[in-house]
């Protein structure tokens, strides 16, 4: 009964059957090469005296694995087996529970934003900047992702492991941020045009519409300009517009690292090879004109 | 209630005309642009006399009998090219200058590449700057020469007039930043935020790209919306398609910027405002602004977004000369040198003030040259004796003249 409760879907047999089925495979994949050594010291008569050696390691090899098989499908270790199997879950759960409050975060912000959506579009006035879905959305890779790409690397590849992580991680917050700056500069469209909607409702009240279309294209660019203006001078530009040329020069310095690793598999100067034999050159002439001009 | 009256009818028969009509220009417009096309920049005949590394001397080969005693250096800005003076024949200041009758130099800078990245401010204003006005003061056997600076030429200039007063008579800027410290221009206001650092140590020197991106983002809605709007408007027009495609041909022509110099000018000028307040530092000499002596001439654009009228007319209120004139003029930081109205004003204006100073010759010696550091001081001893009386200046420019929108007014651009 009890074993019920713990192992409802009979986790337990199933395992157990297929391990016992894997000790069956090693156990004839062993003796397969005991009984081809014979055959294959008949026809090396040349004397390769690493082949039966080789073979032999082999064969031990599969008799270990039938062996740690065998031992593994013993009830004792089954139920160890599953005791440790249970941590897994727990580990998922948590992961689903930290990404799911991100997910709630934004997805609350998404509510609250689609309840300004009825909100009037208040002409020149950028107070309510609403490029907080995109910060948002930064945030969460900040708080959540980005500790993945952090995670030290070990043994011998692991410098360039590394470098490679942090240009995936330097990646993902230049395009977070980027879509950041880039939301902003689509506020100016959207309420601009929120604007000559207002406008054109205006002049249909007073009798003013125009037949030359040109007119309402002037009248939509200016409006456009004007909020461009106005955003610019927004410290929320000013501030998103720094951090994304930021992410990108930090982009571009972790991706320029990790080719620099690649360049030094090929024959060609590196970057900073090349930087450093030009700053050698300029200190050079720097000084020859220097004692150019004091010798005239 | 009342019901609005929108005339559908009216609007839909124009919508129709609109397209008939952008239909013909179309037609037009391939015919256009599959003809051969005249775009070409920078057409007036000069020749290389100087070069060093990739900065060029442009000699412009005199059309008219010189009539100055004292030839004229243009220092271009190292954001975009030169060219801009000289964009087509019957739109150059340049040829205006020329037909003037100035022996007419310009610096050409060249495209920086990565190993000039650490050229700085010293390297190319205590270098390049100088040795090409040694080569024209020995070449004409002069002791001092004219200097015209351009935006961050200007800059430029201003910084060795202060070092080198011994070298220049006459000093004309024009949309030259010098007070950093203003919200006007966006430049301003997005630059003191930038981590110049961060960007110059990993490109070395700044990508014209991302500059030409930069300039673009100041104002996208003329720029980058309505700018080919009227292209579209116009482009059955072979003329205005040439003008057109000459202009985004200089435009889109811009060298990297050396990294050292984005450094200095970002950290020294836009975020420590320090030139204005005579505390700026090049090969650790001070450059102070009351050093400037001779004749300055300042003009900038009331229109301009690059370099707002607050960041170059305190300029005159700082430096030692007595003779100065401040012009405002109504329009943009390109406009005063390729609008066809300011192309009547503005370089015979130049042109005009530097005959009314051009009055004394002043032959030169035969040079024999000091240590670089010590010959701007020497000099300036021997030339104390030689120096232009005051009473000679010329009536208009009294001392610290200051006029503004001395020109006729246009609109930007």
């Amino acid at each position: 009964m009890n074993e019920k409760i713990d192992d409802p879907f009979g986790m337990t047999s199933m395992v157990n059957t297929w391990m016992k089925s894997m000790g069956d495979l090693w156990g004839s994949g062993a003796g397969q090469w005991g009984a081809f050594p014979g055959q294959q010291q008949a026809g090396t008569t040349a004397g390769n005296s690493t082949t039966p050696k080789a073979q032999a390691a082999m064969a031990a090899t599969l008799k270990n694995w039938q062996s740690m098989a065998g031992a593994m499908a013993t009830p004792a270790s089954m139920t160890a087996l599953f005791k440790g199997s249970g941590a897994m879950p727990e580990v998922l759960l948590k992961l689903a529970q930290t990404s799911m409050g991100s997910f709630m975060e934004m997805q609350q912000n998404m509510i609250q934003r689609v309840g300004r959506m009825g909100d009037s579009a208040k002409a020149y006035q950028f107070q309510d900047i609403d490029e907080n879905m995109f910060r948002v959305w930064t945030d969460i890779y900040e708080k959540e992702f980005r500790q993945f790409f952090q995670i030290p690397q070990l043994g011998l590849m692991r410098t360039y492991q590394e470098k490679a992580n942090v240009v995936a991680d330097k990646y993902n917050l230049f395009q977070s941020t980027l879509s950041e700056f880039l939301s902003l500069l689509g506020l100016p469209f959207s309420r601009s045009m929120q604007v000559m909607q207002e406008k054109l409702g205006e002049m249909a009240e007073n009798g003013e519409l125009t037949d030359d279309t040109k007119v309402y294209y002037n009248m939509w660019v200016k409006v456009l300009e004007g909020h461009f203006m106005t955003l610019f001078q927004t410290p929320e530009y000013v501030e998103t517009l720094t951090r994304t040329v930021n992410a990108l020069a930090d982009f571009s310095a972790a991706r320029d690292a990790a080719f620099e690793d690649m360049l030094s598999l090929l024959p060609v100067a590196k970057k900073t090879e090349m930087d450093d034999m030009a700053r050698e050159l300029y200190e050079l002439k720097k000084r020859l004109r220097k004692l150019e001009k004091a010798q005239k | 209630m009342s019901q609005t009256k929108i005339p559908v009818d009216l609007i839909l028969s124009k919508l129709a005309e609109d397209a008939e009509r952008a239909q013909s220009r179309a037609r037009k417009a391939s015919e256009v642009l599959l003809d051969d096309l005249d775009t070409e920049l920078a057409q007036t005949a000069y020749e290389v006399v100087y070069q060093e590394d990739r900065v060029k001397l442009k000699h412009y080969l005199p059309r008219t009998k010189i009539c100055y005693k004292t030839p004229l250096l243009v220092t271009y800005a190292l954001i975009n090219r030169e060219t801009m003076l000289d964009l087509q024949p019957g739109r150059s200041v340049v040829e205006r200058f020329l037909a003037a009758g100035i022996d007419l130099y310009m610096i050409d800078w060249g495209y920086p590449t990565r190993k000039d990245r650490f050229l700085g401010f010293d390297d190319h204003i205590n270098g390049y700057m100088d040795n090409i006005v040694d080569f024209i003061r020995e070449k004409h056997q002069v002791e001092k020469i004219n200097l015209m600076g351009i935006c961050m030429g200007g800059t430029f200039s201003v910084i060795y007039s202060a070092l080198h007063p011994d070298k220049i008579k006459n000093l004309i800027t024009t949309v030259t930043p010098t007070n950093f410290d203003t919200k006007k221009g966006l430049l301003h206001v997005w630059m003191e935020n930038i981590d110049v650092d961060r960007v110059v140590d990993t490109y070395g020197n700044l990508p014209a790209d991302m500059m030409n991106l930069g300039f673009l983002l100041l104002n996208p809605a003329r720029l980058m919306i309505d700018k080919y709007v009227g292209f579209t408007e116009n482009m059955d027009n072979k003329q205005f398609v040439e003008n057109f495609v000459r202009m985004e041909k200089w435009i889109f022509d811009s060298p990297d910027l050396p990294g050292e110099v984005f450094r200095q000018f970002i950290k020294d000028c836009y975020q420590g405002n320090k030139l204005i307040q005579s505390k700026l530092e090049v090969d650790g000499k001070r450059v102070d602004l009351k050093k400037l002596t001779m004749p300055l001439l300042n003009i900038y654009g009331k229109y301009d977004h690059l370099v707002p009228p607050e960041a170059c007319e305190q300029l005159v209120h700082h430096v030692g000369s007595k003779d100065t004139e401040d012009i405002c003029l109504n329009t943009g930081h390109i406009g005063i040198y390729v609008s066809s109205k300011y192309q009547e004003a503005f370089a015979p204006k130049i042109a005009s003030w530097l005959k009314e100073r051009d009055a004394l010759p002043e032959k030169r010696a035969p040079r024999k040259k000091a240590p670089a550091t010590k010959s701007a001081g020497a000099s300036r001893k021997a030339l104390q004796g030689k120096k232009t009386p005051k009473k000679s200046a010329p009536k208009k420019a009294g001392p610290k003249i200051s006029r503004a929108g001395a020109l006729p007014e246009t609109t930007n651009g």
